[in-house]
């Protein structure tokens, strides 16, 4: 399967908040929606779950105009919600058997799911008098319980501790290697680095961003390397690459324990190489830069402030 | 359509399960089984004395009590006390000695109250607490102005009998109803009337508060996308209704029930009030159910608009007068049922539903009319269902102030 999203604009009271957003996803992979808050992310979703008309634009899916409710999604919105006052396994019963699961099925389902997240013991406990992060595994277990096809996650991680993180890491590489089709968003970019093989980063309504993880990452290394030096400082460093080097590369980080570097053009690691030898310089480390999805985002939207 | 069913039997067993309702169906039926028993209960424990009966049998001798009555004439010739005595129905006339002997017993309870007779048209009236449901007083005052009619119709040589019989002569009389009893039907009108209006604004309250909460507490976003609206409200409306239905009949069937066992204790002096014909509880049961529909679709979607429950009770207000105004005038209809007002209102189907059951019940329609009334009613309790999906699917996610309802459907109409 394929889900294209094509060109949406959308706007709320006058105010256009999305001006045009694009991106795919394919079966078996994960797609990370990412951006700050107020960037457009759940506004995005809420379209893709028809919960918003968009006022241009459109979602398909294997080329087809694509309907949320002719389709079993495991939708798990950033507001999470459901009955405080009802018992966990009522609610979610009823929510299976509202996804076309028969009462058996719906029964079995969230059975496996409440044990699976490990919050079985609370199944005939009114939700309200759930802890917040049971209450979010409650809300996990609905979202995966009619075995989805397409999984779409709105800040999945917020409110799990480490364990549970780790707990829901492992239901959705599991998910990917089931070949689901996966959207999910987050600000936390070290999730979206462990599971999305593709990311659009959206800013204050566009799309800034998007493509293969490796190859953006690869993209933003390139020509830009990592170094240290042994008994120098960053600055020392810093003093002598600005002074002594600048008509090879130019400073672009300044990190704790090391410095980026950009090669300017025309210039090779090796020319930078000879010239570090002929300095004399006692090199700890000298690498490709590999920078974090964390560095790109914030180069990303960083530049566009 | 299954999920229709899904979401009723959800949002039905929401109620049912719910321990006030269960506690509070109880005891409405409880109090009704248990008032209704009373004479029975009376009749099997307490029915030694057999005046207990005469007494439940004829009312009028409630207010004439047996009690001793005390009094002293002062002027022995001009009054004639037997004749007095023989017409006085207040109880047991006795003569007392002295003023002080009479006023003294009057004091202890042994007279329930004296008379001091002064001449035949003027007399005291002794009691120690005057009350205001005292028919004493009235009584004695009765037996004195008949006595006095009949010394002095005597002195003039003619027979009192014979002058009580050209002035009261009596009056042989049936009423043949061609309509409507509508005096005989009053009460239960009355009573279903009321019982609508309770049930029209507990019920959709209820459901209102129902939607908002969902609202409120974010399950709407996950109910939406797994199903249609549609599904959504008419299950959630049509639950809350089938709840009301339920409590409604349980209670009217244990009163019904209960009367029925107990009918003999009571001499079917309540009749009136639980012999309700099968036509008058098809008509309101139909137009009842129809309009408790309607208006518990409005309520469904003015939960729709607001996003906290607590704003409710002001978006609802002008429904809720809409609705007061309603049930006002069927009220006021019962007295008249030929009023214009109740007529036309009897078509509006914000109205019809309690207007034209008055009218059925208590006037003469013509079944083209009720059809008509019907027809409007049932029409349009579908459109207004189909308008609270619409209002319901554009509420989902407007959060933050509550939308006007007339701004909701300006809304709807610019789409």
């Amino acid at each position: 399967m394929k889900l294209e999203v094509k060109d949406l604009y959308k706007s709320f009271s006058g105010k256009e908040v999305l001006h045009g957003i694009s991106f795919n996803v394919e079966s078996g992979k994960a797609l990370g929606l990412l951006g700050r808050n107020g960037a457009g992310k759940t506004t995005t979703i809420r379209i893709i779950m028809n919960l918003f008309e968009a006022n241009k634009g459109e979602i398909l899916l294997d080329g087809k105009k694509f309907n949320p409710r002719e389709h079993q999604i495991g939708y798990l919105p950033e507001e999470r919600g459901l009955y405080p006052k009802k018992k966990v396994i009522d609610q979610l019963v009823y929510l299976g058997q509202l996804r076309g699961l028969t009462s058996k099925q719906a029964k079995e389902n969230t059975l496996y799911w409440l044990k699976r997240l490990g919050v079985e013991e609370y199944k005939d406990k009114k939700l309200e008098t759930l802890s917040k992060g049971n209450q979010q595994k409650v809300q996990l277990a609905e979202t995966f319980l009619c075995n989805p096809e397409i999984i779409i996650l709105d800040e999945p991680f917020s409110g799990l501790d480490p364990v549970n993180s780790q707990i829901l890491k492992d239901i959705i590489n599991e998910l990917i290697d089931n070949e689901k089709l996966l959207i999910f968003s987050s600000h936390q970019m070290n999730y979206i680095e462990e599971f999305c093989e593709e990311i659009a980063l959206i800013d204050k309504g566009d799309v800034v961003l998007t493509g293969n993880l490796g190859d953006i990452k690869r993209q933003y290394g390139m020509n830009r390397l990592a170094i240290s030096a042994v008994d120098l400082s960053i600055n020392q460093l810093e003093n002598i690459f600005n002074s002594e080097l600048n008509n090879i590369v130019k400073i672009i980080e300044i990190r704790k324990n090391d410095l980026i570097v950009e090669l300017l053009q025309g210039n090779s690691k090796n020319d930078l190489l000879k010239a570090i030898i002929d300095l004399d310089l006692d090199i700890e480390e000298f690498s490709i830069y590999k920078p974090s999805l964390a560095d790109i985002f914030v180069q990303k939207v960083g530049e566009d402030q | 359509m299954k999920d229709f069913f899904i979401v009723l039997k959800f949002e039905l067993m929401g109620f049912l399960k719910n321990k006030s309702f269960i506690i509070s169906t109880l005891i409405i039926c409880l109090l009704l089984a248990v008032g209704l028993s009373i004479p029975t209960i009376k009749d099997t424990f307490f029915s030694s004395s057999s005046e207990d009966k005469s007494i439940l049998e004829d009312p009028a001798d409630e207010a004439y009590g047996d009690g001793k009555y005390g009094y002293i004439v002062e002027d022995k010739d001009a009054v004639n006390i037997e004749d007095i005595k023989t017409n006085f129905f207040g109880g047991q006339l006795v003569e007392a000695d002295t003023i002080e002997e009479l006023e003294k017993k009057v004091k202890s309870g042994d007279f329930k109250a004296g008379f001091r007779i002064q001449s035949p048209v003027k007399y005291e009236y002794i009691v120690e607490n005057n009350e205001m449901m005292d028919f004493n007083e009235g009584a004695f005052q009765d037996a004195l102005v008949k006595a006095y009619r009949i010394k002095e119709f005597g002195n003039r040589g003619i027979g009192y009998d014979e002058v009580e019989k050209l002035i009261n002569p009596s009056i042989e009389s049936q009423t043949k109803i061609l309509g409507k009893d509508s005096a005989k039907n009053y009460l239960y009108t009355y009573v279903l009337v009321f019982g609508l209006y309770f049930v029209i604004i507990l019920y959709g309250q209820l459901i209102a508060t129902s939607v908002a909460s969902e609202k409120s507490n974010r399950a709407m976003e996950v109910l939406v996308t797994s199903t249609k609206t549609t599904n959504l409200i008419f299950g959630k409306v049509l639950g809350g209704a089938l709840a009301g239905i339920i409590q409604f009949g349980l209670v009217m069937l244990t009163g019904g029930i209960a009367y029925k066992l107990n009918a003999a204790a009571w001499n079917n002096k309540l009749d009136f009030i639980f012999k309700i014909p099968g036509s008058v509880l098809l008509t309101f049961s139909i137009f009842g159910i129809l309009g408790y529909l309607f208006y518990s679709f409005i309520f469904g979607a003015l939960g729709a608009l607001v996003s906290r429950t607590e704003d409710i009770s002001a978006s609802a207000t002008p429904v809720t007068i809409v609705f007061v105004i309603v049930f006002m005038i069927s009220m006021m209809g019962m007295q008249n049922t030929e009023s214009v007002v109740l007529k036309v209102a009897s078509f509006i189907p914000l109205s019809s539903f309690m207007a034209m059951f008055v009218r059925v019940s208590m006037g003469s329609v013509s079944t083209f009319e009720i059809l008509v009334s019907l027809g409007i009613l049932a029409l349009s309790t579908g459109l207004i269902g189909l308008l609270a999906s619409k209002i319901y699917r554009m509420g989902t996610l407007m959060y933050g102030n509550p939308i006007k309802l007339k701004n909701a459907i300006k809304i709807m109409r610019s789409k």
